[in-house]
């Protein structure tokens, strides 16, 4: 299916970047992107992934907005204390008629998901999951100075293999948007181009310099199995 | 000679939308395709061959049409086999 008129020139910026197309922006359009943590760290990446044309996101977000997700580019104080998944959908709703955005249906199955969890252990959960269903996904890590994104392409590393023990803490504003950002344009690519995506990467960002190594799978790490069909 | 196998008139748009046309319908041909351009002359007629080019493809002919209001230029441009580029 080509794109209609008012896509093209919704795009276009984007359309004409090397390495992207008519046929990767079709492939983003079709997608449904599940993220996990609607919070002020992942502001800037829903953003993001509502302006390139994700088709559908999934807000898997079950906590209310709180004081610190106000530094997120999101949410108005009047919205403090109300539903996070609700309020981050009414304020990306009008950057895009093409994008729906809804709150995560429970069993719903994506094409890709975004982890922003709050937690480590949550952050695990949702990537293991993601493995599992040979999707791929993105993780975000803050810490104090930055943080790390983490690209899994289907059959990569996972993100056990690839996190950081390290950690803690939440770098400034700025940093948490340059971060959010980074996973997003990662998660674009894999969903949008994964012939040109290769191994699974880690991205540090630390104190605005980035770093880029591939991830690389732990001995006896059970990701060297392929998951079990059905 | 090989006809052209399809026909953009851009004449009524403006950057970046004259490339981002072109580019899509490049996209559509096979390797070795034709894509017949018209386009206006100034930037439109300057940098769409030289994107074009710049992708790998083979820019064929640059010429006004003749019967069309000056100002009109027809580019033949071959669908060249350039991989698409890696991402960062």
């Amino acid at each position: 299916m080509a794109l209609t008129e008012d896509r093209v020139a919704r795009w276009s910026r984007q359309l004409i970047v090397p390495g992207f197309g008519e046929a990767a922006q079709e492939r983003l359009q079709a997608a449904r992107v599940r993220v996990v943590g609607a919070d002020g760290v992942s502001s800037a990446a829903l953003v993001a992934l509502v302006q390139a044309g994700v088709g559908r996101l999934w807000l898997d977000d079950p906590e209310a907005v709180g004081p610190a997700d106000r530094a997120g580019w999101l949410f108005p104080p009047a919205s403090v204390g109300s539903d996070r998944a609700a309020a981050a959908r009414a304020a990306l709703a009008p950057l895009s008629a093409y994008v729906s955005v809804d709150a995560y249906p429970t069993g719903g199955v994506p094409d890709a998901t975004l982890v922003c969890a709050p937690s480590a252990a949550q952050a695990m959960a949702a990537a293991e999951a993601a493995r599992r269903a040979r999707i791929p996904h993105v993780v975000v890590e803050v810490d104090g100075d930055g943080g790390a994104v983490i690209s899994v392409p289907p059959g990569a590393p996972c993100y056990a293999c690839a996190r950081s023990a390290a950690g803690g803490g939440r770098p400034p504003a700025a940093g948490v948007a340059a971060l959010a950002s980074l996973a997003a344009v990662e998660l674009v690519q894999l969903v949008a181009t994964p012939e040109v995506v290769g191994a699974g990467r880690r991205i540090e960002l630390v104190r605005g310099m980035t770093s880029v190594r591939p991830t690389v799978r732990l001995a006896g790490c059970a990701c060297a199995e392929a998951p079990a069909q059905g | 000679m090989t006809a052209p196998v399809a026909r953009l008139d851009l004449r009524a748009y403006a950057c970046p939308l004259t490339w981002v046309k072109t580019r899509i319908a490049l996209e559509r041909l096979p390797v070795g395709g034709r894509l017949e351009l018209w386009l206006r002359e100034g930037e439109p007629v300057e940098s769409v061959p030289r994107s074009a080019e710049e992708d790998g493809h083979r820019v064929l002919s640059v010429e006004a049409i003749p019967g069309e209001p000056p100002g009109a230029y027809r580019v033949l441009v071959e669908k060249g086999a350039a991989p698409a580029a890696a991402l960062p």
